[in-house]
């Protein structure tokens, strides 16, 4: 491991040698520089990311109780047996697919439609396209404050608007209301996770040649027809990145259901994501808690190589 | 007859355009006016029904209380504020600008060094050629797909572990691990569409690896530069569930904490925490609207490829 020469591989493509010679040679000047480089942020990933994440994957195999700490047993997969067996965690694991859903697809549809106009010509575009990163931008503590407060049922908003337009004839209790809370949640995140879809949408847009549109006239073909023929599958790439990354965050959301319901009202709004936070901090029996969040892990690990293994297959045909 | 047909089709498409408009900048700005708007009220109109549209003698009282608020609360003077006059400020309130500082530091802070983290190792990624090269890439990726909440509660352990529990150093390593691999990402994908020539000739004329990096690279990935700090920075801020686990006192505890300890109160003063609200909203959408060409540029470079 003395001095290389700097010069001897440094752009050489080094062609196949063996192994065992691949692992014996020392590290040339640019691989050892590569190391130095990545050095510091594999540092901090290796303490802050690594450990965590395998800890916790370690604790799921323990039946770790705070209220016990002496006898902390390995117990194998007993903890995701016992969670999944749970009548609650599959109600919660319900709840988790119907926020999934009303979030990704009401994200996915404003998104789309937002990026349409946007992608228009018109006066005020740009005035638009800077108020839309507005809720981007937006804490999400202060998303679920103000949600709260327009939802409120004495004075919130939502109540003045609709009954000023004689919409509902009495007030509302909206967030209270089992039947609605799920809902109104997801109408918080949809707000918040637009604009971020939209842009990605409205980009990809952008870089579909012109010339497609004006064959697509030429051939005949109306506004709604250029939309399905041309547009959507020119759209495809950006939208299954939408569709990934909007599934992966709103599978895991939490901050909403802090802010606003805490689980309720009863378990109405107990997501998985709330479970674990419950069966952690309130119960504190570590082991369940961590493996529900596995569970969690595994399920969007599963879903996002399903979907991109499903978009990418169509798009190759 | 052709041409009215068609300048009463571009009247109909344009009404429609500012249809469109206007429904949108009510759904997107609607929720934030109503913030705005029930902060600069006394809590009496705030709580009127039925609420109005405008504001309702306007002020920025809510605002001149979160200043005055490191006046010591004592038993008298809490007695004397009453509620139903907006008077009532909750009793954590004076934690407010300590808390604002915090964000402002470690959200700096974050921002500041993933750039120096990410830059480095995005730079190597890009184009160095070595072993094990797809393995960095993909184990700094991977490192988000757990959820937050299952690594809460080792962050802990190992943050007491490091004796910077309740620290703002605690946080700003928790914070860089969450934001570098989506930076990093960025950086390679935007690093990777500079012609490698440049890289090359940088490196043949002598130049070190951080001299290519500062005098060729960092400058020409601008956008993606400035994406990278806005998305560090605006994560920080925005940050809530680790926040709140790793932060005890306030020493270290950031703006979306005290909020949403006044938000989980039971005495729930509407226009004040508002004002609070409103003081968290504007530094990020400031940044937002000042760098919006950066931020559209550099976020979705590579992203949208595939």
């Amino acid at each position: 491991m003395t001095l290389v020469s700097p010069s001897a591989s440094s752009e050489r493509e080094v062609v196949a040698p063996g192994r065992l010679r691949f692992a014996l040679r020392a590290p040339s000047h640019d691989e050892r520089s590569a190391l130095i480089l990545l050095a510091p942020l594999l540092i901090v990933l290796a303490v802050v990311a690594a450990f965590p994440i395998l800890y916790s994957f370690a604790t799921s195999l323990f039946d770790v109780n705070l209220v016990r700490p002496m006898r902390q047993p390995f117990v194998w997969f007993d903890n995701y047996v016992q969670m999944l067996g749970e009548t609650r965690i599959r109600i919660a694991l319900w709840r988790t697919a119907v926020f999934t859903v009303i979030t990704v697809a009401g994200t996915t549809l404003t998104a789309l439609a937002v990026a349409l106009f946007l992608n228009e010509t018109f006066r005020g575009r740009r005035i638009l396209a800077i108020l839309l990163l507005v809720p981007w931008a937006t804490p999400s503590v202060v998303n679920g404050l103000m949600w709260k407060w327009i939802y409120d049922s004495n004075y919130g908003v939502l109540n003045g608007l609709l009954s000023a337009l004689g919409l509902i004839d009495h007030y509302k209790i909206w967030l209270a209301d089992p039947d609605k809370t799920l809902y109104l949640i997801a109408n918080a995140a949809i707000w918040k996770q637009m604009p971020l879809s939209a842009i990605l949408l409205l980009v990809t847009m952008k870089s579909i040649p012109e010339d497609l549109y004006k064959a697509a006239r030429v051939d005949g073909a109306n506004v709604l027809q250029r939309f399905l023929h041309v547009t959507l599958p020119a759209l495809r790439p950006g939208l299954m990145l939408v569709l990934v990354y909007e599934t992966m965050i709103s599978i895991r959301h939490f901050d909403l259901f802090m802010l606003l319901t805490q689980g309720g009202p009863g378990n109405a709004s107990a997501t998985l994501s709330w479970q674990i936070y419950v069966e952690t901090f309130r119960s504190l029996h570590f082991g369940t808690g961590s493996a529900l969040a596995y569970i969690l892990a595994f399920i969007t690990l599963i879903l996002g190589a399903l979907m991109i293994r499903l978009g990418w297959r169509r798009e190759a045909r | 007859m052709t041409s009215t047909a068609a300048t009463i089709r571009l009247r109909g498409k344009s009404l429609m355009l500012a249809l469109i408009s206007a429904v949108f900048a009510f759904y997107v700005a609607g929720p934030v006016y109503w913030l705005v708007k029930t902060s600069l009220e006394p809590e009496a109109r705030v709580t009127a029904i039925p609420p109005t549209l405008l504001p309702q003698q306007p002020s920025l009282a809510n605002f001149e209380a979160i200043v005055r608020t490191n006046d010591p609360i004592t038993y008298q003077n809490r007695r004397q504020a009453d509620p139903a006059t907006g008077n009532f400020v909750p009793s954590n309130a004076r934690n407010l600008l300590p808390s604002l500082w915090n964000s402002l530091v470690v959200g700096l802070a974050v921002a500041l060094l993933n750039i120096a983290l990410s830059a480095t190792a995005a730079y190597a990624i890009a184009l160095i050629k070595f072993r094990g090269r797809d393995l960095a890439l993909y184990s700094i990726l991977v490192s988000r797909v757990i959820p937050d909440i299952a690594l809460i509660v080792p962050l802990f352990l190992l943050m007491r572990g490091l004796g910077v529990l309740d620290t703002k150093g605690g946080l700003v390593m928790t914070y860089l691990a969450v934001t570098v691999p989506f930076t990093t990402f960025i950086l390679i994908n935007y690093f990777r569409s500079v012609p490698v020539d440049l890289y090359k000739a940088a490196r043949i004329d002598g130049c070190s690896h951080l001299g290519v990096l500062r005098h060729v690279y960092l400058p020409l990935a601008m956008p993606a530069v400035v994406a990278s700090l806005m998305f560090a920075f605006l994560t920080s801020w925005n940050e809530f569930l680790f926040a709140l686990i790793l932060t005890k006192s306030i020493q270290s505890q950031t703006l979306p904490i005290v909020i949403s300890s006044f938000v989980l109160d039971f005495t729930i003063n509407f226009s004040f925490v508002n004002a609070a609200g409103v003081l968290a909203i504007v530094p990020p959408v400031i940044l937002a609207v000042l760098f919006e060409r950066y931020i559209v540029s550099g976020l979705t470079a590579g992203a949208v490829k595939g």
